[in-house]
């Protein structure tokens, strides 16, 4: 019941700072409250440790045999790593939302808390029935808030293509459920049977937001910072907490190659991308797709160790970086301990990163770990585009780098306690080798101009627009076509023909 | 009290009554508080059976006949009644909002009747009858008064009216195949006969072409009603003759048959719904798709059979209501429902829009939403045995889904700092989410369907014991 309970916390939170805004808007314990819950909510979702490993299920949804599957959550040394990183980004947010010109927009507050609440229900999901049902509600949410929030045609065809590609991600997830059931197996992630996995590791991919590639937000939006924040790192969690269930003989298949191949050139494409980004804000939808298919190439292989340390990375790591808004050298050089996080050095949050054998894969894995650990130090450290803090109130300056802080923090604990990738040694060599790399392109990267940023926000106007309505246009015809021959003066001919033909074939098939 | 005259009689003569005496702004109230409060007597009065109040002894009795023929419910049709006058009432309460004359209430209450008769009457072969009534009074509440019939309505009785004669042909040659089931060539004629008038009622591909048509041409709330009632009672009648005869329920040549109508309708309904440019032809087309699915049921070989197509028709009406009630109110925007005309129409109608949006989500299984679980199950169920179907069911889905990502994409295409208003009344308001709000409780708690089917199957002797 502590899953329901952390979850609860964030919730009712949300209700309490809704029922602020409407009736007492001006008023300053709003945030003081909404710190006050999310750190209740954080301390609880660290309580899980008292009880791991546990779960609940919600009452079956009827007597008929056709609901036997239970709406089930369960916390164990994989989820809750997810757990605490999420509730750790709600916390953080709310505390650098101080020091943003939305400050007072307690919707966008309650909106965080809201969806932490969803997130923690989806990374603790614990058959594919509870997973879809979390998912809906993410995409439900985030539908309607990007039409919102999103001005302009583009960005509105942009905001329903990414909804339409996340549906098709759940449609895969139902698929790997059927092919399970028709395998005889009960329905849930730990009876997927070879081959089954795959659909779901493609059913993540796809809710990445991949495709399309890039959704910008505009920028007097308020979802720039915090809620967009917000709702990218919890989204991508919530769809990559799945590979950590998977068991490697359900990815066993003849595909797996090709999707690993897919996968390593997604991470190598976004990883160059994120490090050419004008800034961190502008690069967050590669950082995502980099993280994610890292996660993705430690599922892979067999690892979902690795698989979670990535996940966590993103969240956490994301977080730190896309939440800094004011100009503090100690705080900048504070979020270099990400790059210690990201590295997959022993005893990082990383290090089981690659515990599974990559062999022919491992130069192609480096690199792209090296473009976005690179990419990580070089946006941490840019100056241009923060606020300087003077501008700033006293109190704000105390609690900004303390929601920084906190992100910051939690790479490092869960490094070394709480879950089953913690206090790892790793493939040392490997994370020596990437860090060297790492090190040898900073130093490359203001010296060439194949690294300027300014090219690379040229690219990232370059992602194709309308590519729904382009596809469909020969379907379309086609269509076209046969509705015109059967709804037009001949289509009752048309008709009786096509069921004579229906009713021949039947006839020819029963003999 | 009798049955037949609860449910059959008083809401023919209401209806008749509010027709030509009920001013047009009371029919709304009229029509739902009469459905309502009859949805709520199936609930409470079990038939054929005393019930004690006191000293007072109430008993509605299960028969009656008519010029020979007898109007008969058992105990197992009150949550069936009750569900279908509930839905009903949605209809009738939603025509204040739709701005639907109030023909629609007392042509409606009118149908809903006959088409309650049609499950009653014996023998059961008399339903093809009756439902050939209903569809003759649904041409009255689909063409305006003074206007032409066009094409789609008359398509649309042409193949209601060609259905009547294979349906009581087929009873006819079945009644000798029950004497000698033996003969194959005869089954196999019935058969085909009863397939063939099955499949003219249900709209299967190819014969649903008068669906769009008719979706084009006909207010859309009325369309809607028509989309809901006819089918739903179609498919009751369908499972009546599954459960009298044997062979049927065994015959692995009809379930196949079954099984590629199913599949060809749903695939082709998707595919056409991902092309359209008409908000009225969506709404048919996911209705087709639909039909499809409950057609695909039909050949799930377990005890289920009876529950999984009440799971699939129960959510349907509230589906095809919301949808409908949205674009009568988006109708006023563009009387033409084309594409073209309502870009950015969003910002206006946000919540007409959005509960277009979310009944089209429903229909195509999304999660939390009413067709989603009764979608889960039918897969679930079908998984097994034929797992290749699913995938054209998907298909299908995905069809949809494009369907329904270009019709939103047109809806919020406005152009950069168009204002935010909520052009819909207050009446419309509540209708549209009450609807929506009971598509994501039946979405999320399925269960609370349970009263209404938990009894079901026992209407059936042979399905699903």
């Amino acid at each position: 019941m502590l899953i329901a309970l952390s979850s609860s916390i964030f919730f009712v939170l949300a209700l309490t700072l809704v029922g602020f805004n409407f009736y007492q808007p001006a008023e300053r314990y709003a945030w003081l409250t909404a710190i006050g819950g999310g750190l209740l909510g954080l301390v609880s979702v660290f309580l899980w440790q008292a009880q791991m490993n546990f779960g609940f299920s919600l009452p079956l949804w009827g007597a008929t045999k056709v609901f036997a599957t239970p709406i089930t959550f369960s916390a164990n040394g994989l989820t809750w790593p997810y757990a605490v990183s999420l509730a750790t980004l709600a916390i953080a947010i709310l505390l650098t939302s101080a020091t943003r010109l939305n400050f007072e927009n307690i919707l966008t507050w309650a909106g965080s808390l809201a969806l932490t609440g969803v997130g923690l229900l989806a990374v603790t999901a614990d058959n594919p029935l509870t997973l879809l049902l979390v998912w809906g509600a993410l995409d439900l949410v985030e539908l309607i808030i990007q039409l919102r929030s999103v001005e302009g045609p583009v960005n509105h065809e942009k905001v329903v293509a990414s909804f339409v590609t996340r549906a098709l991600g759940s449609g895969l997830l139902i698929w790997a459920n059927l092919v399970s059931v028709a395998a005889g197996h009960p329905a849930g992630f730990t009876f997927m049977p070879a081959g089954a996995g795959l659909y779901l590791v493609i059913a993540s991919s796809l809710r990445m937001g991949a495709l399309p590639f890039h959704l910008p937000y505009p920028p007097t939006s308020t979802l720039k910072r915090g809620f967009g924040t917000s709702l990218r790192l919890v989204s991508a969690a919530s769809s990559l907490a799945v590979l950590a269930h998977l068991p490697s003989a359900s990815l066993a298949s003849t595909l797996t190659p090709f999707l690993l191949a897919l996968i390593i050139a997604a991470a190598l494409y976004s990883g160059w991308m994120w490090l050419r980004a004008p800034d961190e804000l502008s690069g967050r939808p590669y950082w995502v797709v980099c993280l994610a298919a890292l996660s993705i190439v430690s599922a892979l292989s067999g690892n979902p160790i690795g698989s979670v340390g990535w996940g966590c990375a993103l969240v956490l790591l994301g977080g730190s970086l896309f939440l800094s808004s004011i100009q503090h050298p100690w705080l900048n050089r504070a979020l270099l301990i990400g790059a210690f996080s990201a590295s997959t050095l022993p005893f990082s949050l990383t290090a089981g990163a690659w515990l599974a054998n990559l062999s022919l894969l491992f130069p192609f894995v480096a690199i792209a770990q090296t473009l976005m650990l690179t990419g990580y130090i070089r946006h941490a450290l840019r100056a241009s585009g923060r606020e300087a803090p003077e501008t700033q109130p006293s109190w704000t300056q105390t609690m900004y780098p303390f929601g920084i802080g906190l992100l910051i923090f939690d790479q490092i604990l869960l490094g070394l306690i709480g879950w089953d990738g913690s206090r790892q040694i790793g493939a040392w060599a490997l994370a020596v080798s990437v860090s060297l790399l790492t090190f040898g392109l900073f130093w490359a990267t203001p010296r060439f101009r194949i690294f300027n940023p300014i090219r690379a926000a040229d690219g990232l106007q370059r992602v194709p627009s309308h590519w729904l309505s382009n596809l469909q246009r020969p379907f379309d015809y086609l269509a076209r076509m046969i509705n015109s021959a059967l709804e037009g003066d001949g289509g009752f001919m048309w008709t009786l023909l096509v069921l004579i033909l229906f009713i021949s074939l039947m006839a020819q098939g029963g003999r | 009290m009798n049955a037949a005259v609860i449910w059959i009689l008083i809401p023919l003569l209401a209806g008749l009554l509010t027709l030509l005496f009920a001013p047009e702004r009371f029919s709304a109230i009229l029509g739902g508080a009469l459905a309502v409060l009859l949805a709520l007597t199936a609930l409470i009065f079990p038939i054929d059976t005393a019930l004690l109040i006191g000293n007072f002894s109430l008993k509605i009795s299960a028969s009656v006949q008519v010029l020979g023929r007898s109007f008969t419910f058992g105990v197992a049709d009150g949550p069936l009644l009750a569900a279908i006058y509930g839905i009903s009432a949605l209809w009738f309460f939603g025509t204040q909002a739709s701005g639907t004359s109030n023909r629609f209430v007392s042509l409606g209450l009118m149908i809903v009747a006959l088409l309650t008769a049609s499950i009653a009457v014996e023998p059961f072969l008399f339903a093809a009858l009756i439902l050939e009534i209903a569809a003759m009074l649904v041409i009255v509440l689909l063409v305006p008064p003074y206007q032409k019939p066009q094409r789609g309505i008359i398509r649309f009785i042409i193949y209601q009216t060609l259905a009547m004669p294979l349906i009581l042909f087929s009873g006819w040659i079945l009644a000798g195949v029950e004497a000698g089931p033996g003969n194959l060539s005869m089954t196999t004629q019935a058969g085909t006969m009863l397939g063939l008038g099955f499949a003219f009622l249900l709209a299967i591909f190819p014969l649903n072409n008068w669906i769009p048509l008719l979706a084009e041409e006909a207010p859309p709330y009325a369309m809607g009603f028509l989309l809901w009632a006819l089918p739903t009672f179609t498919l009751i009648f369908a499972l009546d003759f599954f459960d009298r005869y044997t062979w049927l329920r065994t015959s692995q040549q009809f379930s196949s048959a079954m099984q590629i109508a199913g599949v060809l309708t749903m695939t082709s309904a998707g595919l056409f719904a991902a092309t359209q440019k008409q908000l009225g032809r969506l709404m048919a087309y996911a209705a087709i798709a639909e039909a499809g699915l409950v057609l695909l049921a039909f050949t799930v070989q377990s005890t289920e059979i009876v529950n999984l197509i009440f799971l699939l028709l129960i959510p349907r009406g509230l589906e095809l209501a919301v949808w409908a009630l949205g674009l009568s109110i988006l109708k006023r925007e563009s009387y033409a429902l084309k594409f073209e005309e309502l870009r950015g129409v969003a910002r206006k109608y946000p919540i007409a829009v959005g509960a277009i949006v979310i009944a089209h989500l429903s229909m195509l299984g999304f999660p939390l939403l009413a067709g989603f679980p009764a979608r889960l199950a039918l897969a679930q169920e079908l998984a097994p045995h034929a797992l290749p179907i699913l995938f054209w069911v998907y298909l299908s889905m995905a069809g949809l889904l494009i369907g329904l990502a270009r019709s939103l994409t047109v809806f919020v295409l406005a152009p950069e700092g168009a204002a935010w208003k909520l052009a819909e009344d207050w009446v419309q308001v509540v209708m549209l989410g009450v609807g929506a709000i009971g598509l994501f409780i039946l979405g999320i708690f399925p269960q609370t369907l349970q009263p209404f089917i938990a009894q079901l199957p026992t209407l059936f002797k042979h399905l699903g014991q």
